[in-house]
C-alpha cells in the first residue's frame, strides 16, 4: 500500500487547471473587455478560485476521512437546507432563467454544486454500511433512492436540469456498481425515460431543445443558435485549429463562451488535436481515480472515490457530448475548464478526497 | 470476497466511459474533417463582411474602336453603422460636409444593417468632397470607387446607345439589350467581423471587380456624325417633326449608322419625355412608306417575268380606274405611254398599279411577307415595331393596286433598307444588326464575333441586277436626280408618303424619304432618309429627302473608301444642272490639240515643251464645264 498521494492525479489536474484557465482567457478577454472593460476579468478571479482551490486540495487530501464519514448525514443535512433556501426569492438569486444561486459580493455560490459533493459521500457511507442489504431493493435501494429523488427534486425546482442529471447519473452508477441486480436498473431506466416524457410535456422548452439539437438550423436564432455557433467554431478548427486566441466565435458569436461552451473554443483554437488532449486528460484522470478506487481496502472509501471520480467523469461527459451536438444542451458545465467558482472548487475538493483516498 | 463484483461492475463503467468519450471524439473528427467545408463556408459568411466595390461597365466602341460610351470614376460614401462610435457627431459632420440633412443623415449611420450605401447624396462624390470626409478620419465611414456611365458624343447615336439609371443599369437601346454583357462582376474588400458588427484586425480580402464585355458596334462614328449633321441641316432648314436617316451594309446586314430626330443627351437623358427618348425612330415609327415600297413591286415583277422592264410599254392618262375607284398618277395629265423602266424612273403610280395587277395580290404579299414586311426584323434593340400589312384573304383590287405602290401598309424604316438591300444584294435578306463582336475588356482580344444572319433568298441575282439598273436609271434619268454623284454609280428611289391621322389622310402632311445606294452595280451602303413634315418646301421626296441621301452617299465615299467608276450612267440634264462632260483623254496630244479637246474647261499648265504627258483629273470621270483641268508637258 502506498503512503503517498497519487501524483500523476495531482499533477494532471494541476496541468489541466491550468490548461483551463489558459482557456478561459482566450475564451473570455473579448467579453470581459466588453461587459467590465477588464480583458482580464475573468481569468483573475478563476486563478485566484485554482489556487485557493489547490490549497483546500491539499487540505482535503488530508482530512480524516474517518471523520467525514461520521459527520455525512450533518453535511447532508446541510446541504439540503441551502437547497431550501437558494429556492425562497430574496435569498437565493436568479441567473440565466434558475435560482440556483446565492449571491455573496460579486461571487456566486451554487448550493447544487455543494449537493452533489454531500450526497456522494452520503450514498458512499450507506452503501458501505448496507452492503449486505443492497441486494433487497425495499431494504437497501428504496431508502437511497428516495434520498436521491427527493434532492433531485429541490435541484430540478430550482430549476437546474444539468446539475441534477449529473447528479442522478453519479449516483445511480454509484449504486449500480455496489451490486444491485442488474433488471432493477432496467426499470429504473424506463422509469427515468418516463420521466423525462413528463418534464417535456411539463416545459415545452426543453422539446424545443431536442428539436434543435436534432436539427439546430430548424430555429437558428432561437433554440438551435448556441449549437450552430458551437459547431461553426469546431467545424472551421479543423485538425490544427486557428491558433491560440484565434478564435473567431469568441468575438461575440458564442454567447458567454468561457462557460459551457468552451470546449467549442478549444476546438476552434487547437482543432482536433485540441480536443484528443482534453479527452486524453479527462480519460487519464479518470483512470488514475478509478484506480484508486479498485485498489482501496475501505468499503466507503472505495465508493467515495468512485463517486467522485465517475462525478467529475460523467459531467466532462456531458458537457462534451452536448457542445459536439450528441444530446440537447442540458448546461452543464466542463469541470477544470468553464468559468465558475463553486464548480471549481467542488472538482478540486472532490480531487482532494480521492487523493486522500489513494494515500493508504 | 465480495469486492470481486464491485470491481467488476467498475471495470464495466470504465468500459462505458471509453465508449462516451470515443463517440465524442469520432463526433468532433466528422465535424472537424467532414462537415468541415460546409462549416467553413457557413461560418464565413456569418464572419465575413463585404464593401462592394462596383465593376466598370463595358465600354462600346464603333467599328473603328472609338468610344462611344465610357465610365469615368466618381466615389461614394457607405457606412457601417457597427462600427461607427459616435453616430450623432459622426452624421452631423456628414451633413455637414455633403451639405445634406442631419436627420436623414443619422439614420443613414444608425441604420440596423450591416452596411449603408448614403443614397443619393452620398452618390457620385467629387475629389475634394471625398478628401474632407476622408479627412475626419472616423471609423466604419468608407469611400468606395464607383464608375459613371459617360457618352462622349453626347446626343450622337443617342437612341442606339441608350443609357443608364444611378446603379448603372442598362435602362434602354444598346445599354439595355446587352445590359448582362456589359455588366461586369462587382469585386469587395472583404473582412471579417464580431457578432456586433465591429471589424476584426483580421487579414483584408480584395476582390477585384471584372469589368464588362466591351461591344464593338457595326456603326461607323464618322459616318453616324454625317447623318446627324444632316438631320441637323434639314432640321434647321424645313422644321420638320420627325426625322430619321438609317445607313446599312446589304451585303452583311450591319447597321453603319442611325439616327432620330428629336434626340437627346445619353449623359442626362432626365432632361428629355419619355416620347423623345424612348422614340428610336427606324426601328419604331410605323407608316405608309409611299413610293420607296414600289422597289418591292418591281422586284416581285421581274422575279416572276410579269414584266419586261424594256419592252412593256404602259400608257399613264393621269388616272386609272381600279375596281370603280379612281386612282391618280402624281403628275396631272399623266405620262403618256412609258417603257416599264420609264414607269420605275418617273413613278408613275398608275404604271405600278397596272404592274401590282400582273402579280395579283397572292404573288406579291408572298413577296412582301418573304421581305420581312408585317414581322420584326431582329434587330438588336428593344422596342421594334411589326408594322400592319392587308389581310391577303380580305384584299380586293383596290387594296392589291394601293399596295403596289406603297400605300394602305404600314412599315418601319428598318423593314424598308433590309428589303430594299435584299432586293439589290442579289437577293439575300439579312437580319440587321448593331454589335459585331464581344470584346475582352482589359485587352480589348476577340471574344466572340457576330456573323451576318442570312434569313432567305428573296430573288435571284439577275432579278437583283435589273432592279440595281432599273434604281441606277431612277437617278440617272428619273425621280432621284437629286442624288446623282459625278463618277460614281448611283441608285435610289425617291418616296412621298401622306400620313394617316384617325383613320383618312392627312392634308398637306407627308413624310419625304428617299431610299439610295452605292456604287449601284455591288452596293456597299444603303441609305435611308426620312423627313417628317418639312415645312416651306416642295412636298416631294426628291426634292427634300434625295439631296440629304446624296451628301450621307458623298461622306460614304471617303469613309468607306468607294472607288470611283467610268460606268455609269450619264445624267440627263436639265437647263438647271451644271453641264458635265467625260474627259477626253489629251495625254500624248500636243498642246493646241488638248487645248480644242478641253474647250470646254479652264486648263491650267505646268512644265516646260509640247506634249501632254499627264492630266488631273484623269479621263473618263464627268467634270462639270468650267471646272479646271491640270496638263503636264514635256
Amino acid at each position: 500500500m502506498k503512503k503517498h498521494i497519487d501524483y500523476y492525479l495531482l499533477i494532471s489536474v494541476i496541468i489541466i487547471g491550468i490548461f483551463g484557465i489558459i482557456m478561459i482567457y482566450s475564451a473570455s478577454s473579448i467579453w470581459a473587455e466588453f461587459k467590465y472593460q477588464d480583458a482580464f476579468k475573468y481569468v483573475r478571479q478563476q486563478s485566484l478560485f485554482f489556487i485557493v482551490g489547490i490549497f483546500i486540495m491539499m487540505l482535503t487530501s488530508k482530512i480524516d476521512l474517518n471523520f467525514l464519514k461520521k459527520r455525512a448525514n450533518l453535511i447532508l443535512g446541510l446541504c439540503f437546507l441551502l437547497l431550501i433556501l437558494v429556492l425562497i426569492p430574496g435569498i437565493g438569486t436568479i441567473r440565466n432563467g434558475s435560482r440556483s444561486w446565492f449571491g455573496i459580493g460579486g461571487l456566486g455560490v451554487q448550493p447544487s454544486e455543494f449537493a452533489k459533493l454531500g450526497l456522494i459521500i452520503f450514498t458512499a457511507k450507506y452503501l458501505a454500511r448496507n452492503q449486505k442489504n443492497m441486494t433487497d431493493i425495499k431494504k437497501g435501494a428504496l431508502p437511497i433512492f428516495l434520498v436521491i429523488g427527493l434532492f433531485f427534486l429541490l435541484i430540478m425546482l430550482e430549476p437546474d436540469f444539468g446539475t441534477a442529471m449529473v447528479m442522478a447519473l453519479t449516483l445511480i452508477a454509484l449504486i449500480f456498481v455496489s451490486g444491485l441486480k442488474i433488471s432493477f436498473f432496467v426499470k429504473l431506466g424506463v422509469l427515468g425515460l418516463a420521466g423525462i416524457v413528463a418534464l417535456i410535456i411539463a416545459a415545452p422548452y426543453r422539446m424545443a431543445r431536442i428539436v434543435s439539437f436534432l436539427n439546430p438550423w430548424s430555429d437558428p436564432l432561437g433554440s438551435g443558435y448556441q449549437i450552430i455557433q458551437s459547431l461553426y467554431a469546431i467545424g472551421p478548427g479543423g485538425l490544427l485549429g486557428q491558433g491560440f486566441l484565434n478564435s473567431r466565435q469568441k468575438h461575440f458569436y458564442l454567447p458567454e463562451p468561457q462557460t459551457d461552451f468552451i470546449f467549442s473554443i478549444i476546438s476552434e483554437e487547437f482543432g482536433f488535436l485540441g480536443v484528443i488532449i482534453v479527452c486524453c486528460f479527462f480519460f487519464f484522470i479518470f483512470y488514475r481515480m478509478l484506480k484508486i478506487a479498485l485498489q482501496a481496502s475501505d468499503l466507503f472509501k472505495k465508493y467515495l472515490a468512485f463517486g467522485l471520480a465517475f462525478g467529475i467523469f460523467i459531467q466532462a461527459s456531458l458537457n462534451l457530448a452536448v457542445v459536439v451536438g450528441l444530446i440537447p444542451v442540458t448546461g452543464v458545465t466542463l469541470p477544470f475548464f468553464s468559468y465558475g467558482g463553486s464548480s471549481l472548487l467542488i472538482s478540486l475538493i472532490s480531487l482532494g478526497l480521492v487523493l486522500n483516498v489513494s494515500k493508504k | 470476497m465480495f469486492f470481486s463484483l464491485i470491481h467488476e461492475r467498475i471495470r464495466f463503467v470504465f468500459i462505458i466511459s471509453i465508449i462516451i468519450l470515443l463517440a465524442v471524439i469520432i463526433k468532433v473528427f466528422y465535424i472537424q474533417v467532414f462537415a468541415y467545408e460546409k462549416l467553413n463556408t457557413l461560418a464565413e459568411s456569418l464572419w465575413s463582411r463585404e464593401l462592394p466595390i462596383k465593376a466598370d461597365r463595358g465600354l462600346i466602341v464603333d467599328r473603328n474602336g472609338e468610344v462611344l460610351a465610357t465610365n469615368i470614376t466618381t466615389v461614394s460614401l457607405v457606412v457601417v453603422p457597427g462600427q461607427i462610435d459616435d453616430p450623432q457627431n459622426v452624421a452631423k459632420d456628414l451633413a455637414d460636409i455633403l451639405e445634406s440633412d442631419y436627420q436623414d443623415m443619422l439614420k443613414h449611420v444608425t441604420k440596423s444593417t450591416s452596411i449603408e450605401r448614403v443614397h443619393p447624396e452620398g452618390r457620385g462624390l467629387d475629389y475634394t468632397t471625398a478628401e474632407k470626409i476622408d479627412a475626419l478620419g472616423y471609423d466604419g465611414v468608407y469611400l468606395l470607387k464607383e464608375s459613371k456611365r459617360y457618352y462622349p458624343y453626347e446626343t450622337v447615336l443617342s437612341h442606339v446607345l441608350g443609357y443608364v439609371g444611378i446603379d448603372n443599369q442598362g435602362l434602354s437601346g444598346l445599354e439595355l439589350y446587352y445590359d448582362e454583357y456589359l455588366t461586369g462582376a462587382d469585386g469587395a474588400i472583404k473582412y471579417f467581423s464580431d457578432g456586433k458588427g465591429n471589424k476584426l484586425e483580421l487579414t483584408e480580402v480584395y476582390e477585384a471587380p471584372t469589368s464588362g464585355i466591351t461591344l464593338q458596334l457595326t456603326i461607323d462614328i464618322n459616318l453616324q456624325l454625317a447623318i446627324e449633321n444632316e438631320l441637323d441641316n434639314a432640321f434647321a432648314k424645313y422644321e420638320p417633326e420627325q426625322g430619321l436617316i438609317v445607313a446599312m451594309d446589304p451585303d452583311t446586314g450591319e447597321i453603319l449608322a442611325m439616327a432620330s430626330r428629336p434626340n437627346f443627351n445619353s449623359n442626362n437623358y432626365q432632361d428629355y419625355t419619355t416620347e423623345v427618348i424612348n422614340r428610336n425612330l427606324p426601328i419604331w415609327m410605323t407608316y405608309e412608306p409611299g413610293s420607296t415600297f414600289k422597289i418591292i413591286t418591281l422586284s416581285a415583277a421581274l422575279e416572276e417575268q410579269t414584266i419586261n422592264l424594256f419592252e412593256d410599254t404602259f400608257t399613264d392618262s393621269g388616272s386609272i380606274n381600279v375596281d370603280g375607284s379612281t386612282i391618280h398618277c402624281w403628275k396631272s395629265g399623266g405620262h403618256g405611254t412609258q417603257t416599264m423602266l420609264e414607269v420605275v424612273e418617273n413613278s408613275c403610280n398608275p404604271g405600278f398599279v397596272k404592274i401590282g395587277q400582273t402579280l395579283g395580290v397572292d404573288l406579291l404579299m408572298d413577296y412582301i411577307d418573304a421581305y420581312g414586311f408585317g414581322s420584326k426584323t431582329g434587330i438588336d434593340l428593344n422596342g421594334e415595331s411589326t408594322g400592319i400589312l392587308f389581310d391577303p384573304a380580305a384584299m380586293g383590287p383596290v387594296e392589291l393596286a394601293t399596295t403596289s405602290f406603297g400605300q394602305g401598309l404600314s412599315v418601319t424604316p428598318v423593314q424598308q433598307i433590309r428589303a430594299v438591300s435584299a432586293a439589290i444584294n442579289g437577293g439575300k435578306l439579312y437580319t440587321p444588326y448593331i454589335v459585331s463582336a464581344y470584346l475582352e475588356s482589359e485587352t480589348n482580344s476577340l471574344i466572340k464575333k457576330v456573323e451576318p444572319n442570312l434569313t432567305g433568298q428573296v430573288i435571284s441575282e439577275e432579278t437583283s441586277s435589273l432592279v440595281r439598273y432599273a434604281l441606277e436609271s431612277v437617278v440617272a434619268n428619273g425621280s432621284g436626280k437629286n442624288a446623282y454623284i459625278e463618277n460614281y454609280r448611283v441608285g435610289g428611289k425617291t418616296g412621298t408618303a401622306q400620313k394617316v391621322e384617325n383613320g383618312s389622310y392627312l392634308d398637306g402632311n407627308y413624310i419625304l424619304s428617299f431610299m439610295g445606294f452605292m456604287p449601284a452595280d455591288d452596293p456597299e451602303i444603303v441609305v435611308y432618309v426620312a423627313i417628317d413634315n418639312p415645312k416651306g418646301v416642295t412636298q416631294y421626296g426628291g426634292v427634300v429627302s434625295a439631296p440629304i441621301a446624296r451628301n450621307v452617299l458623298l461622306s460614304a465615299i471617303d469613309i468607306l473608301d468607294i472607288a470611283p467608276s467610268k460606268e455609269g450612267m450619264a445624267k440627263e440634264y436639265t437647263w438647271l444642272d451644271k453641264k458635265y462632260s467625260i474627259l477626253p483623254n489629251v495625254v500624248g496630244l500636243k498642246k493646241e490639240e488638248a487645248a480644242q479637246a478641253l474647250k470646254n474647261y479652264k486648263i491650267e499648265y505646268s512644265g516646260e515643251g509640247d506634249t501632254v504627258i499627264y492630266m488631273s483629273p484623269s479621263a473618263g470621270y464627268y467634270v462639270a464645264w468650267g471646272e479646271t483641268i491640270m496638263l503636264l508637258l514635256a
